[in-house]
């Protein structure tokens, strides 16, 4: 990475006046962090004892055989406590927020994934939590915000704009702008102002740390392609990074949605409707329309539905360091399927897009090649979507019923 | 010295305060916005900054980002926009019109262009998530004589002050610190707080300033006379229009200018 939190033409620092000296404090403390093994001891510790790393690599013959093409691996995200790799970037903020003696973490979801993870936290570290996500994430993701609310967070829907992440981002940084004093902002995903993308990608990054020990131990050889998801970037971000300038190719994978109509979709590469642009904090690829403003976004899963990407992954794909691709909603559900009754593995919605990124290329690979699939998060969470997307009455009689009950 | 600037301070022989009054481009429609600017004028204001609408405005308040979000459903077009408030500036040579926008419809835009089209009757632009560190982004100004508007913050440290203040041109926009506007500047160590604040500034920039954040009344204008040239009115003058129309908004301004004379 380059002098002042550029990669590249992408990143750098793009925030309100009123916010520059609590990011300039950010930055002091987060390198002492860094330098500071006690600090590192730390993390791995709350990592291993607390989110159950490492997590496995998970050899999925059946799938495998089917295909007969490469032998696929999943590298199992899904298993940290939380059900994401969310768990991994909030071990590390949260100790650093401790550190800087901070009270209170704001956070900006999507999903509810990062919500949830960062309501863990501030249980467990005894801080004060604010969660701002869009009232329309809101309403299709529900169970999670039972489960903030539970934990002690304060949940604050967004109803500016599309009331999704990028709203929901927007307003973090607000409060962020009145009560930096004692707060700090936990952002989610590798994005935002310096330090913010380096940071997040760099917690993230004891996923791709632990596929090159497991591929050894495993199947004695890197990889040969690696699959994930990309949203804001994070957990692509965690999985590729220890593998750039490797052999070992890269892929991310975007968020189809239903078409390639504006609004359809959350596609910010191999689309015309996303240009170089500065919002949010940062530089990246901005999906907008020809005045810039920022474009609507579509995805099945709430978690990619972000309209820019990781200004580390604008920087790696423009290096051809980074092959992005992308899965239509409808792919997405099939290969969440596909993996589930071929191994009983249930996959969130958003790591699906990296599962049928996956299997559509394993079939034309050799059997003597290895692919892994970043499974960046559990798919219970996605019970609503996923039986209204399959159309499951007896589910709907069930709600009925349970409404019913509770009269 | 440059336009802005000498404007400024030819207004402030006569009046004791300049009132810097804020319109959005586009609400509640593109052609009543436009009325409401033209009031403005027509009634002296001295300077008149217009937003023009970003979808993502994260350094406004909910009255500001909600109105912003409504504009947008007309789909405003920064060229349009351009060529309407220069019309304006044409119009009233006695008052000043400033463009506030956020970074990316101008970056999309260009620079380059943008100073060709805000040259000479928009004479200045305020873009509040561009931070000082990136000025030479708008180099294509300042050839244009169109005038960047930095921010200054309380607690900015004297370095950063220096900075900002090496690169002042126009009008510096000071923001008061929270609580201090509207509720009881007059109270002896708010104001004293103030006066040190804005003298620290005052020792390294002959730029005038103006003070805004929180400034809604007559009351609030008159506090702060004598210790800036320009009160920067936000969303008072809005949120008049929300609730009584184009009359309460024109009482409004009325009230504001009162204070000016």
């Amino acid at each position: 990475m380059s002098d002042q939190g550029y990669f590249g033409q992408y990143g750098g620092s793009f925030i309100p006046e009123i916010l520059y000296s609590s990011q300039q404090q950010l930055l002091k403390h987060y390198r002492e962090a860094m330098a500071d093994p006690s600090f590192i001891a730390d993390v791995k510790r709350e990592m291993q004892q607390y989110s159950g790393r490492p997590t496995p690599l998970t050899h999925c013959p059946n799938l495998s055989a089917q295909l007969g093409g490469a032998q696929i691996y999943l590298k199992r995200e899904d298993l940290n406590h939380s059900g994401a790799h969310k768990m991994n970037n909030v071990i590390g903020q949260g100790l650093l927020t401790k550190r800087m003696g901070k009270k209170r973490v704001i956070a900006e979801t999507g999903a509810g994934q990062h919500g949830v993870a960062t309501a863990l936290i501030s249980a467990r570290l005894g801080l004060e939590c604010t969660i701002y996500m869009g009232a329309h994430d809101i309403a299709r993701q529900y169970p999670n915000v039972f489960w903030m609310k539970q934990l002690g967070a304060t949940v604050i829907p967004v109803t500016t704009g599309s009331q999704t992440l990028k709203d929901a981002l927007d307003e973090a940084l607000r409060d962020w702008t009145s009560s930096f004093e004692d707060t700090h902002y936990l952002i989610g995903t590798s994005c935002g102002c310096e330090p913010f993308p380096e940071m997040v990608a760099g917690f993230q990054s004891v996923i791709g740390e632990e596929v090159k020990e497991q591929a050894m131990a495993q199947f004695g050889a890197m990889p040969d392609k690696i699959y994930a998801c990309v949203g804001g970037g994070s957990n692509a971000c965690g999985i590729f990074l220890p593998f750039v300038g490797t052999s070992t190719e890269l892929i991310g994978v975007e968020a189809g949605g239903r078409g390639d109509g504006v609004g359809e979709h959350a596609k910010r590469f191999n689309t015309d409707q996303a240009k170089f642009g500065i919002s949010q904090g940062y530089a990246t690829m901005f999906l907008q329309d020809d005045q810039g403003q920022l474009a609507p976004t579509h995805s099945i899963s709430a978690g990619l539905d972000y309209v820019g990407v990781s200004p580390i992954l604008a920087d790696l794909s423009d290096r051809g360091l980074v092959r992005m691709t992308s899965a239509l909603d409808t792919e997405v559900i099939a290969a969440f399927k596909q993996l589930m009754l071929g191994e009983g593995i249930i996959a969130a919605m958003e790591s699906s897009h990296a599962i049928a990124g996956g299997l559509r290329e394993a079939a034309s690979l050799d059997p003597s090649q290895n692919i892994v699939i970043n499974i960046s998060g559990r798919g219970d969470k996605d019970i609503f979507t996923i039986a209204s997307a399959l159309e499951d009455q007896p589910f709907k009689d069930f709600l009925r019923s349970y409404l019913e009950g509770q009269d | 010295m440059n336009t802005l600037a000498k404007f400024i301070k030819e207004q402030r022989q006569t009046k004791p305060i300049l009132l810097m009054t804020h319109v959005i481009y586009g609400y509640p429609s593109i052609d009543e916005s436009l009325q409401m600017m033209k009031t403005l004028l027509e009634k002296g204001a001295s300077i008149l900054e217009v937003q023009f609408p970003f979808s993502d405005p994260v350094a406004d308040g909910p009255v500001i980002t909600n109105a912003c979000h409504q504009a947008l459903q007309s789909q405003p077009k920064l060229q349009q926009c351009l060529k309407d408030i220069s019309a304006l500036g044409a119009a009233f040579p006695n008052s000043k019109v400033l463009l506030m926008s956020y970074l990316n419809p101008l970056l999309q835009y260009g620079f380059k262009q943008l100073a060709e089209d805000m040259s000479p009757h928009v004479g200045g632009v305020i873009i509040p998530d561009l931070p000082i560190d990136h000025h030479k982004m708008l180099e294509p100004l300042l050839q244009a004589a169109v005038d960047p508007i930095w921010l200054i913050i309380p607690g900015m440290d004297k370095e950063r002050i220096e900075l900002v203040c090496e690169h002042a041109r126009g009008l510096l926009y000071c923001v008061s610190r929270k609580g201090v506007t509207g509720q009881g500047v007059a109270s002896q160590s708010a104001h004293q707080q103030l006066q040190q604040y804005l003298g620290e500034i005052n020792q390294h920039t002959a730029v005038p300033l103006a003070l805004g954040f929180g400034i809604a009344s007559a009351a609030d204008v008159r506090e702060i006379t004598g210790l800036v040239d320009v009160a920067v009115v936000g969303s008072a003058l809005l949120r008049a229009h929300q609730s009584a129309g184009l009359s309460g908004f024109s009482q409004k301004a009325d009230e504001l200018l009162s204070a000016t004379n």
